[in-house]
């Protein structure tokens, strides 16, 4: 049988129909498309393909058992390494990970990986009546600090080794950036509260509305009995750039935006949290956080959303999938573009006018990329003269976070790096004894499964440590 | 959906743990005092900080200033004046009923170390929030002078509890219908004046009267502390939704006022641009309020 070079496409609904609606936009393959993409897969003895996944799926073995159509056995397989197989398959950036080691794109195209990881969950979230069970408790008492991929999957990994877990989330849902930062159109909530309604039938406690650094410190903790700490609380506070302009009403970080619209709902048609709608908005930076930014404007009404970004497209950090259908949705992409300022109302008449002080443009400077900087990539270089402005009514930044100082500030003895993010070992150990961490609160901004890969090997040192005690 | 919301969750206690009013008073008829059963922040709170809220699954997230704790009950006390869509929901959670969410303690405690003559300066709803911190400085035996202002009679609150905790208390109305006519920045020129040296002066309350105590502070040199109150998300530093303006000698510098204030250096804060951006939403919030009373009245009729 000729092995078809391209994998099948992902259906999904119509860019000019999505623009305007907050459902997801991928909608899955069917089973005769998961079938016949599987028979696209040489079940490579090496597998390359499980190098490239921080968590290690073993993705040939699953894909095998599409094959034979036995999709809960697909299931275990993906479960025995990966505690959130529906989020990965819809958000993990696979052509950079698994798909990018897959022997079929040395000639064609790599095997769609995610997409029948995604199937395979999906289904199995359709049929599988059965509830996790429980397994009999070891005695031993973990704490998770957030409820984000690090923590749901360091969590899930604990759990079903008999430890009992608390998972500590600031916010009054669980589920952390999964909730807050990803659209419900490229990630449905329902899905993560499923995930997490999974954690708990392992017995997995889940307590919302408690700060760790502020409700609790993280010695505290350990007062309370709990005997090994894992820290997975996220990004944190969001950069700006330090512009004029950048106080002005209208102006948000893409932390502020996202989390208005997915977790207080202000997508909705009468929010009680309000947001911006409609209008011109400029979206600033190039990665999956500013295409989400940019996608949710267009959904709740915008006219027009610009990408503004510095670099070129080559650079630009975002997954290709999601730029791709930016594109596809009528997002305007202005790279090689630095803003340096942000334009305001003021009437100089009416200093009580109630335009005063909102957002009327951006004005950008056009840059040229020169010689590569520290980070490989060619650093861009403004060019003299050439600002000009652009007409908007939002401005959304998303250029990156800083790690959140709370925990940090409340625990002698953690040490943390230039940056702020905290110090760990290989083992995902911190300074402290019994402390762990991982996720964005290490490494700065990242993905999804990288956050992932850091609570399950956490999560592994964790038992190691615990059950050598 | 809206009709049925602010009244359910008042009565029926959900599976998921929810927080409960413990007790209720009306302070004025716009003005509430609730104690909230909240353990765990009840042992940690200090004058200063504050909590955020939701009343219901669909609510938004308000933060509210500690009023004062009961470590031992495990309740919290919190003063609001009903302003909006939120407050105007929460105020009609009674006595024994449920609000959705209730975390904290958020922000820094206020800083006391080194003041033993303080003056308390607060305004309307803001004189919730100055109390405790008054109450602080007068367990701490500092020299404890309290200046609150309200619009009118029918707004003064607290004015005994001020009483017991300060050497001295002067009442200010706007239109002279209590206590002394006119702003507080009145009496507390007239202090400075007459030669009379604070170690702190701290103002909590509207903005635009911070900003003028602030500015009477300036002519005399006085050292003052702003409690900032701007809107917010998360608390936790996460949404820069409260970002201020300060102006410090190495340049203006971005603040975020839950992980950094809400205490700060009134000399350097930008209050035109706070000011700005607590009204980014006005318009939408009147809309707001106005169609909750709209429900509450509709639901009363019914």
């Amino acid at each position: 049988m000729a092995l078809d070079p391209k994998k099948h496409e992902m259906p999904a609904q119509d860019p000019q129909v999505r623009a305007h609606n907050f459902d997801e936009v991928a909608l899955g393959y069917t089973e005769e498309m998961a079938v016949s993409e599987a028979q696209r897969c040489l079940n490579c003895k090496n597998k390359p393909c499980v190098s490239g996944c921080p968590v290690n799926v073993n993705i040939p073995d699953f894909i095998m058992k599409i094959k034979e159509k036995d999709y809960e056995g697909a299931y275990q397989i993906i479960n025995k390494t990966s505690s959130l197989p529906a989020v990965c398959g819809r958000v993990c950036p696979q052509e950079t990970q698994c798909e990018a080691k897959c022997t079929m794109g040395v000639k064609f195209e790599p095997v769609g990986i995610g997409r029948l990881e995604r199937y395979v969950a999906d289904w199995h979230n359709e049929n599988a009546k059965e509830k996790a069970q429980a397994p009999e408790s070891n005695g031993h008492k973990v704490a998770i600090v957030g409820s984000g991929p690090s923590g749901l999957t360091c969590a899930g990994d604990l759990a079903k080794k008999g430890y009992k877990v608390s998972v500590f989330e600031a916010l009054h849902t669980a589920g952390g950036v999964l909730v807050y930062g990803i659209p419900e159109f490229r990630l449905p909530k329902a899905i993560v509260a499923r995930e997490v309604e999974g954690l708990k039938d392992l017995g997995v406690d889940v307590e919302t509305n408690v700060i760790i650094g502020k409700t609790l410190t993280v010695d505290e903790l350990f007062d309370m009995g709990y005997e090994a700490v894992f820290i997975g609380s996220g990004a944190g506070l969001p950069s700006f750039m330090n512009i004029p302009g950048e106080s002005l009403k209208g102006v948000y970080s893409a932390n502020e935006y996202l989390t208005r619209s997915n977790l207080m709902k202000a997508f909705r048609d009468d929010p009680r949290t309000p947001i911006m709608k409609g209008g011109k908005v400029a979206v600033v930076g190039g990665g999956n956080v500013a295409m989400d930014a940019a996608r949710t404007a267009l959904r709740l009404g915008a006219e027009h959303v610009y990408i503004v970004y510095r670099r070129s497209m080559e650079e630009l950090p975002a997954r290709a999938e999601e730029v791709e259908h930016a594109k596809e949705e009528g997002i305007d992409f202005r790279l090689l573009n630095n803003p340096v300022e942000i334009l305001g109302y003021n009437n100089p008449d009416d200093p009580r006018d109630p335009k005063n002080g909102f957002v009327t443009g951006i004005r950008c400077i056009r840059m040229e990329l020169g010689e590569p900087d520290a980070s490989g990539r060619r650093r861009p270089v403004p060019i003299e003269g050439s600002e000009f402005e652009l007409d908007v009514d939002a401005v959304i930044m998303a250029i990156g976070t800083s790690p959140n100082p709370l925990i940090k500030n409340t625990t002698a003895g953690l040490e943390v790096n230039r940056r702020g993010g905290i110090v760990v070992n290989e083992d995902g150990l911190t300074s402290r004894e019994a402390v762990y961490a991982g996720g964005d609160a290490v490494t700065g901004a990242a993905t999804v499964i990288s956050a992932m890969g850091a609570g399950k090997l956490a999560a592994a040192s964790i038992d190691k440590y615990l059950s050598s005690k | 959906m809206y009709l049925e919301s602010p009244f359910s969750i008042c009565i029926r206690r959900k599976e998921q743990i929810m927080y409960k009013i413990v007790r209720r008073k009306v302070l004025r008829p716009t003005v509430i005092q609730l104690e909230v059963e909240a353990p765990l922040v009840a042992r940690k709170a200090k004058p200063g900080q504050f909590i955020i809220l939701r009343v219901d699954e669909e609510g938004e997230r308000i933060p509210l200033t500690v009023a004062g704790v009961n470590p031992d009950e495990g309740t919290v006390k919190i003063i609001f004046q009903v302003v909006g869509a939120t407050t105007e929901m929460l105020k009609h959670v009674p006595e024994g009923g449920y609000i959705q969410d209730f975390v904290g303690p958020l922000g820094n405690a206020t800083e006391t170390e080194g003041i033993n003559k303080v003056c308390i300066v607060g305004g309307g709803v803001g004189c919730a929030i100055a109390m405790p911190v008054a109450q602080e400085f007068h367990r701490l035996g500092a020299d404890v002078t309290s200046i609150i202002g309200f619009r009118s009679e029918d707004l003064v609150i607290l004015e005994d509890e001020f009483n017991e905790c300060s050497n001295k208390l002067i009442v200010m109305t706007d239109d002279g219908t209590y206590g002394r006519q006119g702003n507080v920045t009145v009496p507390l020129d007239e202090m400075l004046s007459a030669g009379e040296k604070f170690d702190m002066i701290i103002t909590i309350g509207p903005l635009v009267m911070m900003k003028f105590v602030t500015l009477t502070a300036k002519k005399y040199d006085a050292p003052i502390t702003v409690s900032m109150s701007p809107i917010m998300i998360d608390g936790t530093g996460m949404c820069g939704g409260c970002r201020l303006t300060v102006h410090t000698e190495e340049g203006d510098k971005m603040k975020f006022a839950c992980v950094d204030g809400p205490d700060f250096n009134g000399y350097e804060v930008d209050f035109d641009e706070a000011i700005s951006r607590g009204r980014m939403y006005f318009d939408y919030e009147r809309h707001a309020h106005e169609e909750t009373c709209n429900l509450y009245k509709m639901a009363e009729n019914a």
